[in-house]
């Protein structure tokens, strides 16, 4: 075949050019780590890697959370932890307190004590994150969840925060409550906590006579039917001093005894133990017309869950002065019982809560180490899709670099053989 | 006849053959040169040698089949150089938007993390503004090649026009000659094929030779541009039914402007360039434009739900340019319409144009252009809606009234955070500082089939990421091929029409020789009519 001189010119150049082009290339991803460089030069990896990017991405956004998850529940459970050696040393002190030797100059140096426990607990509870933003008023967080109340004795605290938990995504499918409310810490009682009784009105005035309940309440029967719910021991005294109980339930209908009577107008004498819907509770002393025994399921609604208000009855009335009467010292008798019992049932709540934090905190471990692993296996994949293979890329180098030194070669060569240069 | 005769019969076919060569020589670097050979024959019944012709080696079969060669691949390359600048936007993979919109919802993490943290606040307002950019930055880039292919139509259409002139003129060149020597001129029918190689390069034309002397061209609807003397215009003009875009128009006989449909010319740059118009560009348009509004829209309806710092109901958190809606130019009457997306049907939204044909007043057919199906959707009141936007009609149309709807093309013009201050981010139901609920709920729709109803915005870039990866490796792999074959086809042309240079330094030598031979003939007469007149004395 007859080949121009254009032919070999162009054809010369266009197998340099082809050479250089494929040289510049794996140079290009030599210089950049990556076999994939624009999307057209693998468009099913260059998408892959989009996607699996993305999955990196947002696993990333995960383990970030868990950060601040960890953060948050680590704070939460470090102050449920001193709320807890705070209210252990609260029943200390009451346990202190009951004893009968005590002056009221005794008592008052507790109440002082316990006054300092007090103090230290609504600190717990208003304590704050890094960010000055409250743990535990729900999503109210910009101002201190227990506010203080003015009235009698000690000063009171109102729960103005509100129900809500925060939650985070700690993983693609869990969304877990990072931080929770002060109501949920110091206002509940764990369901099944028993009975709690309180020696005082319907609207939580004090009694007037000398009646103290010393053993109970307690359960006796867990199948009577009206068993659960809350009950009022209503004490009658007529003119004479002869004193009958009827017991009612919070509708105010009569309650049935072990034999199926109605507890109505039972005459009452001192030491009696009186059994109401399944739960027995001994009482002593003499009540004044119109005494209350109150008897409610530690978590009932009517129940005081509150542990700050148990805290302040019992302040208040170790600062009170007995002057010495039965009454006084049977509603201080009353309460130091009754806030003994509220106080266990607190305690036994913070401890809950503190362990369903700190099973979150090893969830948190746990999900940590399994997405460190689908890490892995994502950067993996994603260096599998677009990262180069060094040893093959190099190889190529070279044989791309003789490639283009032949083909310079060539064209120098073809270029210098002309007939002209033998005519003389 | 006389030796010197035949000696000079000899010179003088030597001394041609010797222009030939050297004009083959002084050529063998011209584009449209095609080699000459001295064709010489016995002289007429006396002896000696004469020239029959100046023949030029030219293979009209060939030339045809490498011009549509030429045609091919000269589209492919222009296609090829534009695609390759969207695959280039696509490649950086730090800027691109995968990333951006990674980091956003990432700042979202970190709002529901502290959702009252001003620090995280400012951060998702930062990372909406970058991503936001960023959109914008691909639009515009994306709308300068629009510009830019513009501009190129208009450039190639003017040296269409010229070549067809040209083309004309020699048409008109040749036949004169023709008439004047019987014999047209190499050098003048050289021009004319390479007009016609170098036309063949812009766009794909017909070629019928007229009585195997006149070149007519046409376009390959058959419209003609160069018939015997005279060329028909081609013009750049604004589509009636998209004034931003430059098509093709045809000024025929009669003088009047036709548009001519997009895929009318396929080959060539023209023909490159418009198919990567039609094929890739719009719908990279419209593909970023239908990921920003998915994104924009499903935003905004999310954030609605929650309350913000300052205790207002979330406001709009991004602005988003609306659908564009042209009229078509013929319509009868000038009608304004307005157009919106619509939030509850936004997972209909398609990353495609639509043209409206109205059937009669209240009713139009509707051609979805990337894709082709048509359906037929009665008018509401003033109202008419379909795929995810609502366009609203200022008067009633008329039948035959035309409307061109780009609902997505441009966006992610229009894309930017609507917000400004970090307290009206609403990060919660309630408004209360510690409350995440609705940051969660936006951070959750980085998950969420909100493109089409069945792509989250990640799985829509990567579907884009893939679809012009895909089409600029085909497109360089048909170019290579394509390449390939007109490669071949121009060395089979120039193993015909080319010069070799040792041919033609062999050819030199030769008729050197050939002219000293001849010469030496004549010196032999001189010698032998010396002889004989030497015989006297």
């Amino acid at each position: 075949m007859r080949i121009s001189t254009v032919t070999m010119y162009e054809q010369s150049i266009n197998s340099l050019n082809r050479q250089q082009g494929d040289f510049l290339k794996v140079g290009q991803q030599i210089a950049t780590g990556r076999r994939v460089v624009n999307p057209s030069d693998d468009p099913q990896a260059a998408s892959r890697a989009v996607a699996v990017s993305q999955a990196k991405a947002v696993t990333q956004q995960y383990a970030d959370s868990r950060i601040s998850a960890r953060n948050t529940l680590a704070q939460t459970e470090s102050v449920l932890n001193s709320v807890g050696d705070a209210i252990t040393s609260a029943k200390t002190l009451l346990v202190q307190a009951a004893s009968d030797t005590l002056s009221d100059a005794d008592r008052q140096s507790v109440a002082s004590e316990l006054r300092g426990v007090y103090e230290t607990l609504i600190g717990q509870a208003n304590a704050t994150d890094g960010n000055g933003r409250y743990l535990f008023g729900g999503y109210q967080d910009d101002s201190p969840p227990f506010a203080r109340t003015d009235g009698e004795g000690v000063s009171g605290v109102n729960y103005v925060g509100d129900g809500n938990a925060r939650e985070q995504r700690i993983d693609a499918s869990r969304l877990m409550a990072v931080a929770e409310n002060g109501k949920t810490i110091f206002q509940s009682v764990p369901s099944g906590a028993g009975y709690v009784a309180r020696a005082e009105l319907g609207d939580g005035a004090r009694n007037e006579g000398s009646l103290t309940f010393t053993s109970g309440p307690s359960r006796v029967d867990p199948n009577d039917p009206a068993f659960g719910g809350s009950f009022t021991l209503q004490f009658d005294v007529d003119d004479t001093g002869s004193a009958v109980v009827r017991a009612v339930d919070a509708a105010g209908d009569n309650v049935l005894d072990a034999e199926g009577t109605p507890i109505l107008n039972a005459p009452y004498a001192p030491g009696q133990t009186i059994s109401v819907g399944g739960v027995s509770i001994t009482l002593e002393g003499t009540p004044a017309n119109g005494d209350q025994i109150q008897l409610r399921p530690a978590n009932a609604d009517d129940a005081n869950q509150d542990l700050f208000k148990s805290l302040k009855d019992a302040i208040d009335v170790l600062e009170m002065d007995q002057q010495g009467t039965a009454e006084n010292r049977a509603l201080f008798r009353n309460t130091i019982n009754t806030v003994m019992r509220e106080l266990d049932n607190n305690l036994d709540n913070v401890l809950t809560v503190r362990a369903s934090v700190g099973a979150r905190l090893n969830e948190l471990d746990v999900v940590d180490s399994v997405a460190g692993n689908r890490m892995l296996n994502y950067e993996q994949t994603l260096s599998d899709l677009i990262d180069l293979d060094y040893a093959q890329a190099i190889s190529e180098y070279s044989l791309r670099q003789v490639g283009l030194q032949a083909a310079q070669k060539a064209f120098v060569d073809i270029k210098s053989m002309s007939l002209f240069d033998y005519l003389r | 006849m006389s030796i010197f005769s035949i000696g000079l019969s000899g010179l003088n076919a030597a001394q041609n053959a010797l222009n030939t060569t050297s004009n083959n020589i002084s050529n063998v670097y011209t584009p449209g040169y095609n080699r000459e050979v001295t064709i010489l024959g016995e002289g007429r019944g006396d002896g000696g040698v004469r020239v029959n012709d100046i023949q030029r080696q030219f293979n009209q079969y060939v030339a045809n089949q490498l011009n549509s060669a030429t045609s091919s691949s000269s589209a492919l390359s222009a296609y090829q150089n534009q695609i390759s600048q969207i695959d280039n936007l696509l490649a950086d993979r730090d800027a691109g938007l995968a990333p951006l919109m990674q980091n956003f919802f990432s700042s979202l993490e970190d709002l529901a993390g502290a959702p009252s943290d001003p620090a995280a606040r400012q951060g998702v307002l930062g990372t909406a503004q970058t991503l936001t950019a960023q959109f914008r930055a691909f639009d515009s880039y994306l709308q300068d090649m629009q510009q830019g292919i513009n501009g190129q139509i208009r450039d190639e259409v003017i040296q269409i026009n010229n070549t067809t002139e040209q083309l004309a003129m020699l048409n008109r060149e040749i036949a004169l000659a023709r008439a004047r020597t019987g014999e047209a001129p190499n050098g003048l029918l050289n021009q004319r094929d390479q007009l016609v190689a170098e036309l063949s390069e812009r766009m794909d034309v017909r070629l019928v030779i007229q009585d195997g002397k006149s070149y007519n061209i046409s376009l390959p609807n058959g419209q003609p541009l160069v018939s015997g003397t005279n060329h028909y215009k081609l013009e750049a003009m604004d589509s009636p039914n998209d004034p931003q875009r430059t098509i093709l128009g045809y000024r025929d006989s009669g003088g009047s402007l036709v548009a001519l449909p997009e895929n009318t010319v396929k080959g060539g740059t023209l023909g490159g360039l418009m198919a990567f118009r039609a094929e890739t560009l719009d719908k990279t348009q419209n593909q970023i434009g239908q990921l920003a509004v998915s994104l924009a829209v499903g935003f905004n309806e999310q954030h609605a739900k929650g309350t913000g710092l300052d205790g207002e109901p979330g406001g709009d958190f991004f602005n988003i340019a609306g659908p564009t809606v042209f009229g078509h130019a013929h319509n009868i009457a000038d009608i304004a319409v307005e157009a919106s997306f619509d939030a509850t049907d936004i997972g209909a939204l398609r990353a495609t144009d639509y043209s409206i044909r109205f059937l009669d007043d209240a009713t139009a057919e509707i051609t979805v252009k990337q894709g082709g199906e048509r359906f037929t959707q009665p008018l509401d009141g003033d109202l008419l809606s379909f795929g995810g936007i609502t366009l609203s009609f200022t008067d009633a149309p008329q039948a035959g009234d035309r409307f061109e709807v780009q609902p997505v093309r441009r966006a992610a013009q229009g894309f930017e955070t609507a917000i400004e201050g970090t307290d009206q981010i609403a990060a919660g139901l309630s408004g209360a500082t510690g409350d995440n609920e609705n940051a969660l709920a936006l951070q959750g729709l980085q998950d969420n089939m909100l493109v089409g109803g069945r792509a989250s915005f990640n799985q829509a870039y990567a579907s884009m990421v893939s679809d012009v990866g895909n089409k600029t490796n085909v497109v360089q792999v048909n170019l290579e091929a394509r390449q390939g074959l007109t490669d071949q086809l121009r060395a089979v042309q120039q193993s015909e029409s080319g010069v070799n240079l040792d041919e033609e330094a062999a050819n030199l030598l030769r008729y050197q020789q050939f002219y000293a031979a001849n010469a030496r003939v004549i010196d032999t007469a001189s010698t032998i009519f010396d002889t004989i007149l030497g015989l006297r004395s």
